[in-house]
């Protein structure tokens, strides 16, 4: 049973990270149906940005994260003003496909700037180790869980009471409609490719100051996507709960069926998950189920 | 309607070939001749280049009859390869079978296992039966890198040369030709599905599943059909590529590998024959150019650290933006507008 | 619609421009250097790709090592070592059409970083008998011995050194120690297991548990709870730094870790490691092939002056070192080459005879062990050292160690 409330510990706090950095992609898929692959590169020229800041140039901790964020911010605009909007109206998998330019183009620049393979950032948060029942728990991914909670109540009810999140859910719907009410489509993509890199920077500061900058962060991007898809695309409170019963299966299930199975058994289970959900619920947990007609 | 004036058809036959003029047959002509003459004149550096581009379309028109024609987005087709390479090197190392039973097999494994892992498409489309793709890439990869027994698991497998009826292809130039053979007779399978009954089922799917079930098309059969020819030809060429490479590890089958194949079809244009090709040609070369951009520019200019590495990633997203910005239908439709302005010119209409 | 036309023609005249300006410049080296007698060499660097965390460091050390080598000993024997250097992006078929345009351009033998990439081109030059050497690699590369050459011992070899470290001199219990493998999925964990599985029956350890790991994880609390449940006494980590650092960490939040003795494959063991792992790698034990920076060593100060000058961002990094090593040992191989066949007569073949199958005792400026080549054995230097995070720094604490070849059983 010791194990068993670890293993659930664990999965629930590393799940909300994951969490975390998929609301980013669900951001952008939310507002223009466009999967952006270039995700994990977002998250690791953020990291890298960070460093900059506040090892570079050594700024304070919070001068720095607020840089981080502008720079964000900026990149966000920038992505959407040069690479996106010249492609509106034109077929999806093109503008997927640019998505995925765009991560090459990213990655080079980052290794254009930041020459050096692997960096450590500081620690942001306190080094502690909580104790729950002889479960461990370090502080550093319960604030990270704690953060993703927040952000995920203040989308939500941005989504929901303010003006710009209304129009975004609108455009989601239907762009010609929407567009149709005078609503400026361009002004919500641009803004929802802002907020997707705030997300995937903050995400990202998150995950580096616990493992360090490597280019494996990429790849922890791409596992965002099982994620999401577990909760359905276009849903926040999807990519919320997802986030956990991934993390919890990865190690509830790892923690049982390797001794049975093949190691490594845990990278596999969120997808074999994926694959059952999909049987049972096509569009995810919490996506919306369109219907269709001819 | 890609005639010349004055072209008139008075058989369904005529009608209905490929090579209607003799211009398209001297051209037919001229691309084997060339083909047939290339390990003549380039290295073994150009045409291992060369076979690379051909075991790559080979794959990529398996994917554009999958996304292309039928419309079903998968973004694991670099596990299906996985599944054809590793079938071939187990059938050909550990069984020592012949070559070209390995390499039915690869296929038909592949397009099996392509099968099992396409039985969601029947209730998810879009990105969500991407996903799923993606999760069959994962659980092929790692049951490939467990299963040490017959596998080899993460040490790899070493692949014997392919061999057929006595002769061996070991060199580059050899290999040429086995690849590209298999290559243009793919090419021509799917030329001539696009405009059988089943290629025009999956362009209905493709364009709205709804109707075309409506139509009285099985979606479920077809769907699945789709699924098996795309992996069929995926498992092909994985065969190609281990007997190609000499030694399998799964490193070499990534999920972005996957993305990139997705990327090569999109690029190329989807949904047309020459597309993929177009695709593949143009994503290749631009890599192999790149590959010279940095070494070169480093030994003539005194250039700051990190240059080198960043050159290559850099040009290459900047390339395939300025591309998708420029002509987001594809190489494919270029090409279409090149043809059309050929044949009228020099009028414009 | 204007701004795209612009943009079209705009960015129609930079790629004429680049492929113009690219093949000008290609033409007007190739010009210039064949006139000069050179020999040639090819690298193949996994500089960008998911590997480009070791590959970088290291293909930026090899060329600055010819680098020196070029502009201060005037090259080997007086002939300027001509590299011919690619990009393989970690990916398996560029490496496959790199080792082609490198036996094409006659170069006379090459290496690569990896044992992935090495893997990739392995059977192709093995065909045409094209010598080469992996600085890292794998058992499975060596085994059977062909025409590929490893730089350092392999990942197995990390292990079984460690072994016999550790009963030596640091097991103090009574009956078999029990040890816990955590690996990295792919080469270099299986490396690691292929020889615990060959030898730890005749150590006289047990094998507890082994668990794997992905190079993205960013949680390793499970698989440490299922260590923990094992009660081992060693936890052996064969992988890179970032996954080990998470590993050694989890270790320390779950109280394993002071307790178990940890050791590390080379692999994982550089000044990275201590970086991200901060305090909590102190007292983690590794195995590496090469010395340290600032320890005593000839070769030492060149290789500090130029990392400074062109790479200082490596400085401190001990990938940068085994690359350095690999660029002196490339140039002793020609130079043995040379020596023993004249300029005129090299082909690839007779620098494998003459140059791989003459080393004898190299010292690579003491960067590490000395380098041979004995009949059967394809792993160049054979010895590995035991070091351990002190203080927050990495402290050699034996001398070199021979690592005993390990019968595997590979088909």
């Amino acid at each position: 049973m010791d194990e068993l409330l670890q293993y659930i510990i664990t999965g629930l706090t590393v799940g909300m990270v994951y969490a975390l950095i998929a609301l980013g992609f669900v951001f952008v898929w939310k507002s223009s149906g466009v999967a952006n692959l270039a995700l994990g590169q977002l998250v690791l020229i953020s990291s890298w940005f960070t460093y900059g800041m506040l090892v570079q140039v050594g700024l304070p901790a919070w001068i720095g994260l607020l840089l981080v964020i502008i720079f964000a911010m900026a990149l966000g605009w920038i992505t959407e003003r040069f690479v996106l909007r010249p492609l509106i109206a034109q077929p999806i998998l093109s503008l997927i496909t640019i998505t995925l330019g765009l991560a090459y183009l990213i990655e080079g620049l980052v290794n254009f700037i930041w020459p050096k393979s692997v960096a450590a950032l500081p620690h942001i948060f306190p080094q502690q180790t909580i104790h729950i029942g002889t479960a461990v728990v370090s502080m550093e991914y319960l604030l990270a869980a704690l953060i993703s909670l927040v952000l995920f109540i203040l989308l939500s009810l941005y989504f929901r009471y303010n003006r710009m999140g209304i129009a975004m859910r609108a455009t989601a719907d239907d762009q010609l409609a929407v567009q149709a009410c005078g609503i400026p489509v361009t002004k919500i993509f641009s803004r929802s490719w802002m907020f997707a890199c705030v997300l995937a920077a903050i995400g990202g500061v998150l995950m580096s100051s616990i493992g360090g900058i490597t280019y494996g962060l990429v790849h922890t991007g791409l596992k965002a996507f099982s994620v999401v898809i577990l909760g359905g695309l276009d849903s926040f409170l999807g990519a919320i709960i997802a986030g956990p019963i991934i993390g919890l299966a990865e190690n509830v299930g790892g923690g049982y069926l390797t001794p049975l199975t093949w190691p490594g058994v845990k990278d596999v289970i969120p997808f074999i998950i994926i694959i059952i959900v999909m049987f049972l619920k096509p569009y995810g947990l919490f996506g919306e189920e369109r219907i269709e007609r001819i | 309607m890609d005639l010349p004036s004055g072209i008139r058809n008075y058989t369904y036959d005529r009608d209905m070939a490929i090579f209607r003029t003799k211009t398209h047959w001297s051209m037919l002509l001229i691309l084997f001749v060339i083909l047939g003459t290339l390990p003549l004149y380039l290295d073994n550096h150009w045409l291992s280049v060369a076979n690379l581009i051909g075991i790559t379309i080979i794959a990529a028109t398996g994917l554009n009859i999958l996304i292309g024609y039928c419309g079903q987005l998968s973004i694991g087709h670099a596990g299906f390869i996985a599944v054809g390479a590793y079938t071939s090197a187990v059938l050909t190392n550990r069984l020592e079978l012949p070559f070209l039973v390995g390499l039915i097999s690869a296929g038909l494994l592949s397009g099996f296992i392509g099968v099992v892992f396409g039985i969601p498409s029947v209730r998810v489309k879009g990105f969500y039966l991407a996903i799923s793709t993606i999760a069959a890439q994962i659980i092929i990869i790692w049951i490939i890198n467990h299963w040490e027994s017959v596998t080899g698991g993460f040490n790899g497998i070493v692949v014997p040369p392919a061999k057929i009826a006595g002769i061996t292809f070991v060199s580059q130039g050899s290999q040429f030709y086995l690849i590209i053979g298999i290559a243009i007779l793919v090419i021509f399978f799917a030329k001539n599905l696009a405009r059988t009954r089943v290629g025009r089922a999956f362009i209905a799917i493709r364009d709205n599943d709804l109707a075309a079930e409506v139509m009285g098309i099985n979606l479920f059969r077809y769907k699945l059909l789709a699924f098996f020819i795309g992996c069929f030809l995926a498992g092909i060429a994985g065969s190609l590529l281990a007997h190609w490479i000499g030694f399998m590890n799964t490193e070499n089958f990534r999920l972005t590998e996957s993305i990139l194949y997705v990327g090569i079809i999109i690029i190329g244009g989807l949904g047309s024959t020459i597309g993929p090709i177009l695709g593949v040609v143009f994503i290749r070369l631009l890599e192999k150019g790149i590959s010279f951009l940095a070494p070169t520019l480093e030994s003539t200019f005194d250039l700051p650290a990190g240059f080198t590495t960043g050159i290559g990633p850099m040009v290459f997203g900047i390339v395939i933006i300025l591309f998708l910005i420029l002509e987001p239908r594809g190489l494919a439709h270029r090409w279409q507008l090149f043809k059309a302005s050929y044949r009228l010119w020099p009028f414009s209409y | 619609m204007k701004f795209k036309k612009v943009l079209k023609i705009a960015s129609i005249v930079c790629l004429a421009l680049v492929v113009v300006v690219t093949s000008i410049i290609g033409t007007a080296c190739g010009g210039s250097t064949d006139t000069d007698k050179t020999v040639k060499v090819g690298f193949s660097i996994c500089y960008t790709g998911v590997a480009a965390e070791k590959g970088r460091p290291m293909g930026d050390a090899k060329l600055d090592c010819i680098k020196y080598i070029n502009e201060e000993l005037g090259g080997v024997n007086g002939y300027e070592i001509e590299v011919i250097w690619r990009d393989n992006q970690y990916d398996a078929s560029k490496a496959a059409t790199i080792i082609n345009e490198l036996m094409d351009a006659d170069t006379l033998m090459f290496t690569t970083n990896s044992s992935a990439m090495m893997t990739a081109s392995a059977e192709i030059a093995n065909r045409q008998a094209f010598p080469g050497f992996a600085v890292f690699s794998t058992p499975a590369l060596t085994n059977p011995p062909q025409h590929i050459y490893a730089q350092m011992p392999d990942y197995g070899d990390d292990w079984a050194a460690f072994a016999n470290y550790f009963l030596e001199n640091i097991w103090a219990g009574t009956g078999k120690p029990k040890m816990a493998l955590h690996l990295l999925n792919n080469s270099t964990g299986a490396g690691a297991k292929a020889a615990a599985e060959a030898l730890a029956d005749d150590l006289g350890i047990e094998i507890v548990s082994i668990e794997e790991h992905d190079a993205t994880t960013i949680s390793e609390i499970d698989s440490i709870t299922r260590i923990m449940a094992q009660e081992p006494d060693i936890l052996y980590i064969s992988s890179t730094p970032q996954p080990t650092s998470i590993i050694i960490q989890n270790a320390v939040e779950k109280g394993l870790y002071p307790g178990v003795t940890i050791g590390c494959g080379h692999a994982s063991f550089t000044s990275v490691l201590v970086e991200l792992a901060g305090a909590d790698a102190e007292g983690v034990y590794g195995v590496f092939p090469t010395v340290n920076w600032d320890d005593s060593a000839p070769a030492m100060a060149k290789m500090t002056e130029y990392c400074q000058e062109y790479h200082p961002e490596h400085y401190g990094n001990m990938d940068y070192i085994t690359s350095w090593a690999e660029g002196l040992i490339v140039a002793e191989i020609l130079r043995l080459a040379l020596e023993n066949a004249g300029i005129d007569n090299l082909t690839p073949q007779i620098v494998e005879e003459q140059g791989f199958k003459k080393l004898d005792n190299f010292d690579v400026g003491g960067l590490h062990g000395p380098v041979s080549y004995t009949p059967g054995d394809n792993r160049l230097a054979k010895s590995v050292r035991v070091f351990q995070v002190q203080d927050g720094e990495i402290v050699p604490i034996t001398g070199w160690v021979e690592a005993p070849k390990i019968p595997y059983q590979f088909d």
